[in-house]
């Protein structure tokens, strides 16, 4: 097996580089939308059979192993080429769960199924009381003989509509004084009468995001990954990485990239007050990007990140939502146009990324949430 | 240019930081506000043993070769404690276009070591404002004509004065005690004045002429621009420092007003922005150590001073805000670095023109591809 480790970061760029121009289907590139797994199953195989499906999980759980800094290029050649994430959840938040908290036998039978998407994964912790103050969440697991009984309603959960298992968080302790210290991590069958999901229509028109409603489901107390109240902390544990992750420039310089060629179509680059706000935002981007690098840089050094990584979420996507909007001040009056306008011989679809733009600043914790971190644990205010 | 390790950075910001401090800090700056002298001579002298004025030039001239991003470092601690000596104007202008276009000059090294003190006078002002044309003539053996923005004119042994000579623009030396000078100073927010010079039939010594003067006035310019943007970065530094031990301390509605949201969230942004400025700005320093053309170096330097000023002026202008009334008075040094920002803001360009100028800069080198 490959120790990806020991190439240096440009032959490993290389390598991760080569591969996705070789082998990534062309009409799935940049993808607008979330897909379900029947639309890019046929990649998901080549990733599998290639044996990169999971580049976070030690090697002899059937991952790459990769230490930050390799990580943090396979995803940044990833972004740069268009290759959709699939449906990743179980990738990057079950997997990695049950390999640092979970027993033997929970790796034993789910790590495989994961990887090979025989099970698919979404995420149920957001409730209709419980968004950004997510510990104030509901939905009930009460034991009964070998069993949880489920109870309760989660929402904003991405694509549960194309997912056969859903990883949790329930209440298991409703009396406990602190409200963090009565939930408990558990995984359920989205496959059983006492589950139905619904679908949300965003304003985009999409229905990537489902309620999921739970009436006396049912999952085994097997399927409790790590203590009972104790899937608070577990959970938090996750984010580290996924921090400096949501706070990458490539969403904003894809945008930026995006408004240059419409306005260079539309002529706006004749225009000084445009001249002046596309650069506002074009050194928005690349200040941000300076900073990012001072974080990956940490990374590479083996340094833990610090809350302060929450800046870099806080300025990406605030820069996005501006360039964003830029753009559909440039389209003019096919600013509420769907569907691609013509610039020459490519298409650049304003309102795909106006949409796009907006709920960034709410998701992966909203941006006041952010704000408030930071002046807690960075500024100690 | 000899590789700089992230230590030594650490021990030059950490010694040039330490002399400023035990000199006084910001209360340093306040006493010489509402002195005579302007400047310190002692802690002048002090800089220039530190090897500080020559931290990016040349090891052969006498200084320390150790780029740009070692002077960005000293910038920063000066913009930190707001030291009014001539700091970067020294570095960035005089030795800038010394060490490029008159390497042997013995003024370059005396420079360096603190021994003479050399003012650059290259703007001029026409109706409008700035001028993009150099009227200031030099026949061969004397100057006639009128400069503007003159940093540090009154303290100075000898002007060096971009003129216009008979194929093109001249880089010429006059002696300050020379005849047919006359200088007024235009007085600054922060108490420092930029000066007006006028020659008339004044002896100046040729230095340098041809295509050169050009391109070195371009770099030292570019080279003053970012070190003035790092500056900033450090004033801002001090500005954010002194707002968040204000909204930790001062109390209002019986708890530190740093507990109520709005302003927590404030305090924030400041910090944020902060951060993306020198994150910037550094990068900026070392990719100009790096750079090929002069072209690349004056597109970093703008990308500097856009988001240094932009910041600077946000952080200090929401420093008062969050101090609330004493925010607005002069006995709280906020009021100081809010003053002193405006001056480096508007010298050498402020955001808008330096935006105009990177986008300028990046229309050049796609259209040279």
């Amino acid at each position: 097996m490959t120790d990806w480790n020991a190439l240096s970061d440009e032959e490993f760029r290389k390598e991760v580089r080569a591969f996705f121009e070789a082998e990534y289907p062309e009409e799935l590139r940049h993808l607008p939308y979330r897909p379900k797994f029947a639309e890019i199953e046929r990649w998901h195989v080549k990733l599998h059979a290639k044996g990169w499906v999971a580049p976070a999980w030690p090697t002899e759980y059937g991952g790459m192993g990769l230490a930050a800094a390799k990580l943090l290029i396979f995803y940044e050649e990833q972004q740069r080429f268009g290759v959709n994430r699939g449906r990743d959840m179980g990738i990057q938040m079950v997997g990695p769960l049950i390999i640092k908290f979970g027993t033997q036998a929970q790796k034993d039978y789910w790590l495989p199924r994961i990887l090979s998407c025989e099970d698919i994964w979404c995420q149920g912790y957001s409730e209709p009381g419980a968004g950004s103050d997510l510990a104030n969440l509901r939905t009930s697991a009460v034991i009964d003989g070998d069993d949880f009984v489920i109870n309760g309603q989660k929402i904003w959960t991405t694509m549960a509509h194309d997912a056969t298992h859903i990883f949790m968080l329930v209440r298991t302790d409703p009396d406990a004084p602190i409200k963090q210290k009565g939930i408990s991590f558990v995984l359920a069958s989205m496959d059983q009468p006492g589950v139905d999901v619904r679908t949300i229509t965003t304003l985009a028109g999409e229905t990537e995001f489902c309620e999921v409603f739970f009436d006396n489901a049912r999952t085994p107390r097997a399927n409790l990954v790590g203590e009972i109240n104790k899937g608070w902390s577990m959970a938090k544990a996750l984010l580290s990485f996924e921090r400096i992750f949501i706070g990458s420039p490539s969403l904003a310089q894809n945008a930026l990239g995006q408004l240059e060629t419409l306005a260079r179509g539309r002529g706006a680059f004749d225009d000084p007050v445009f001249r002046d706000r596309y650069t506002q935002v074009a050194l928005d981007v690349e200040d941000h990007a300076a900073l990012y690098s001072r974080f990956a840089d940490q990374l590479k050094r083996g340094e833990t990140l610090g809350a302060d990584v929450s800046m870099l979420k806080i300025w990406v996507t605030e820069t996005y939502q501006r360039i964003s909007e830029l753009m559909i001040e440039v389209a003019g009056p096919d600013g509420g146009s769907i569907g691609p306008l013509q610039v020459g011989n490519v298409g650049v679809d304003v309102l795909a990324s106006f949409y796009k733009a907006r709920p960034t600043t709410i998701y992966g914790g909203s941006n006041e949430i952010q704000r408030n971190i930071l002046s807690k644990a960075v500024l100690g205010l | 240019m000899t590789l700089v390790q992230d230590e030594d950075l650490r021990i030059l910001r950490d010694s040039v930081g330490a002399l400023l401090d035990r000199a006084g800090g910001v209360r340093r700056a306040r006493r010489l506000r509402d002195s005579d002298e302007h400047w310190d001579a002692g802690i002048w002298q002090e800089l220039v043993a530190a090897g500080v004025l020559g931290v990016a030039a040349p090891e052969d001239a006498g200084g320390l070769g150790m780029g740009l991003t070692a002077a960005g470092v000293v910038a920063e601690e000066v913009g930190r404690v707001i030291a009014p000596e001539p700091v970067v104007p020294t570095i960035g202008m005089a030795i800038g276009l010394m060490q490029r276009l008159c390497p042997q000059d013995p003024m370059l090294e005396a420079a360096i070591a603190g021994d003479v003190m050399v003012a650059v006078a290259w703007q001029e002002r026409c109706a409008k404002g700035l001028s993009d044309v150099i009227e200031c003539r030099f026949d061969g053996s004397t100057l006639t004509g009128n400069k503007d923005w003159v940093v540090g004119a009154s303290g100075a042994d000898h002007v060096l004065v971009i003129a216009e000579g008979a194929d093109g623009p001249v880089l010429v030396r006059v002696s300050s005690d020379a005849s047919g000078i006359s200088k007024q100073a235009r007085s600054q927010s922060d108490a420092s004045a930029l000066w007006s010079m006028s020659f008339s039939g004044t002896p100046a010594q040729l230095l340098a002429d041809g295509a050169q003067v050009s391109d070195a006035l371009a770099n030292a310019v570019a080279d003053t621009t970012v070190l003035t943007a790092a500056e900033l970065v450090g004033l801002s530094g001090a500005a954010l420092v002194l707002t968040l031990d204000y909204i930790k301390t001062r109390e209002q509605f019986d708890k530190p007003i740093g507990s109520f949201q709005v302003i927590q969230h404030r305090a924030v942004d400041m910090y944020v922005m902060q951060e993306v400025a020198q994150a910037a700005v550094r990068e900026a320093l070392a990719a100009m150590d790096h750079a090929d053309t002069t072209l690349e170096r004056v597109r970093q330097a703008s990308r500097a001073k856009a988001r240094a000023c932009t910041a600077a002026q946000k952080i200090t202008r929401e420093a008062i805000q969050l101090h609330g009334a004493v925010g607005y008075t002069d006995e709280f040094d906020v009021s100081l670095l809010l003053n002193r920002a405006l001056v480096l803001s508007a010298w050498l360009g402020d955001a808008a023109f330096h935006r105009r100028n990177w986008l300028e800069a990046n229309e050049t080198e796609v259209a040279a591809q």
